[in-house]
């Protein structure tokens, strides 16, 4: 499932839950381009989480989270920070992030 | 066979999607793979202002509208990186890297694109992806304030450092050459307050201990004047090379590495076509990729029906 969330809305996740956090931006072409990669692999694990926050409209996660540009995608488990990834990438370079947290 | 197609189309930037949209209106079984998301090169473009009667709309809107016309075509699309494509007669093998499957073709449309060229000096691997980036759009938020220097003086390198100057205090521009873009965009450039220009210099290294702070670089005229440039980030524009390796094996690939095709867009295999910017081309634009994909899927179609 993909989820947009605010900053204020990420303090109330259930952060020992495994997750992926994408930071985004609407002007951003890669983002939107990204956005395709997510959905599809939404459609093969529906039930793995997926958080998209705007990056501009919510910088003091963003600073908290050390998050420098866009896209940006951070994967978690036990409230830990356990891979990222900065730029557009390979369905199968994020499918490979997400299993190690499965 | 469920893996046999009319046409696979290796690539989904613009080349590629107008071939599937050519090849599937003339009813053709068509795969579309790319190696990353539709769109190619066009989603770093931050405007785009010479696509015939789009008007001014980001490379990666008009990334998306064609997506959503392959889509609603009902073009098959996966993500897939090709790393063989064999040419046992007939039919075409291609083979993948993620993962076993196999896809065999009547035609392949090879659509694949260039990738940013590297200058190869010291310091520009160090800094790769943390002070040297190839994607204004993407990493130029993080140089608000700050300032950067952008290599290159070609129509990437001008209408992103349009962009850059507007959020950064500094831009320096750093070319081999004078500017080369396209005269509009130039001289909006020139105008802007915040941007030195220095023509005709050599990048000689990136410096740095813990982060990126400048950039060496010597004029290529008599007086080989060295300079040095403090910056908090660099993007390069150095033209493109193209994604081709994958083919080599099939004896298409000239010594730049790009697609020899002729002008119906067939190249000196029997089924294999190449279209847009891998191809060897005078003028790499949108526009002109868009018709090499419409010229291409009209090819291998043909050469579909006359095989069948």
């Amino acid at each position: 499932m993909i989820t947009e969330i605010t900053e204020k809305e990420y303090g109330a996740l259930d952060h020992a839950a495994p997750k992926l956090i994408e930071f985004y931006s609407k002007t951003c072409g890669p983002c939107k381009m990204l956005s395709f990669v997510l959905k599809d692999i939404n459609k093969h694990k529906p039930d793995f989480p997926i958080y998209i926050i705007d990056f501009d409209e919510n910088r003091e996660l963003k600073e908290q989270l050390g998050v420098k540009g866009f896209p940006t995608m951070l994967f978690f488990k036990d409230g830990k920070e356990i891979s990222r990834l900065e730029g557009l990438k390979q369905k199968p370079a994020i499918i490979k992030a997400i299993d190690a947290l499965l | 066979m469920e893996n046999t197609y009319d046409i696979v189309i290796v690539g989904a930037g613009p080349a590629g999607m107008t071939a599937a949209i050519y090849a599937i209106r003339a009813n053709m079984k068509v795969l579309m793979l790319d190696r990353l998301s539709p769109g190619g090169q066009m989603v770093n473009t931050n405007e785009v202002e010479n696509y015939t009667g789009a008007g001014k709309l980001s490379g990666a809107e008009l990334a998306i509208k064609m997506f959503e016309h392959t889509q609603e075509l009902g073009v098959e699309f996966d993500y897939k990186t090709v790393i063989d494509i064999s040419n046992g007669g007939p039919l075409k093998t291609i083979t993948c890297e993620e993962d076993d499957t196999v896809y065999k073709a009547r035609a392949v449309i090879l659509a694949t694109g260039t990738v940013p060229r590297r200058l190869g000096v010291p310091g520009e691997d160090q800094w790769a992806a943390s002070g040297i980036s190839w994607c204004a759009i993407c990493d130029g938020a993080q140089y608000r304030d700050k300032e950067v220097v952008v290599i290159g003086g070609g129509n990437s390198a001008v209408e992103e450092s349009i962009y850059l100057a507007g959020i950064c205090t500094k831009l320096t521009i750093v070319t081999m050459f004078d500017l080369t873009a396209d005269p509009k965009a130039c001289d909006l450039l020139r105008k802007m307050p915040n941007v030195t220009i220095y023509p005709y210099q050599e990048v000689l290294e990136f410096t740095g201990t813990d982060r990126l702070t400048g950039v060496r670089f010597k004029s290529t005229k008599e007086d080989a004047t060295v300079r040095y440039v403090t910056c908090d980030g660099v993007f390069e524009y150095i033209g493109f090379q193209a994604s081709s390796q994958a083919f080599a094996k099939l004896g298409i690939i000239d010594r730049t590495g790009c697609i020899q095709a002729d002008s119906h867009m067939r190249t000196s295999v029997p089924g294999i076509f190449g279209a847009g910017d891998i191809t060897v081309k005078h003028l790499r634009q949108i526009v002109t990729a868009c018709s090499d994909g419409a010229v291409a899927a009209n090819s291998a179609a043909n050469y579909v029906e006359s095989i069948k």
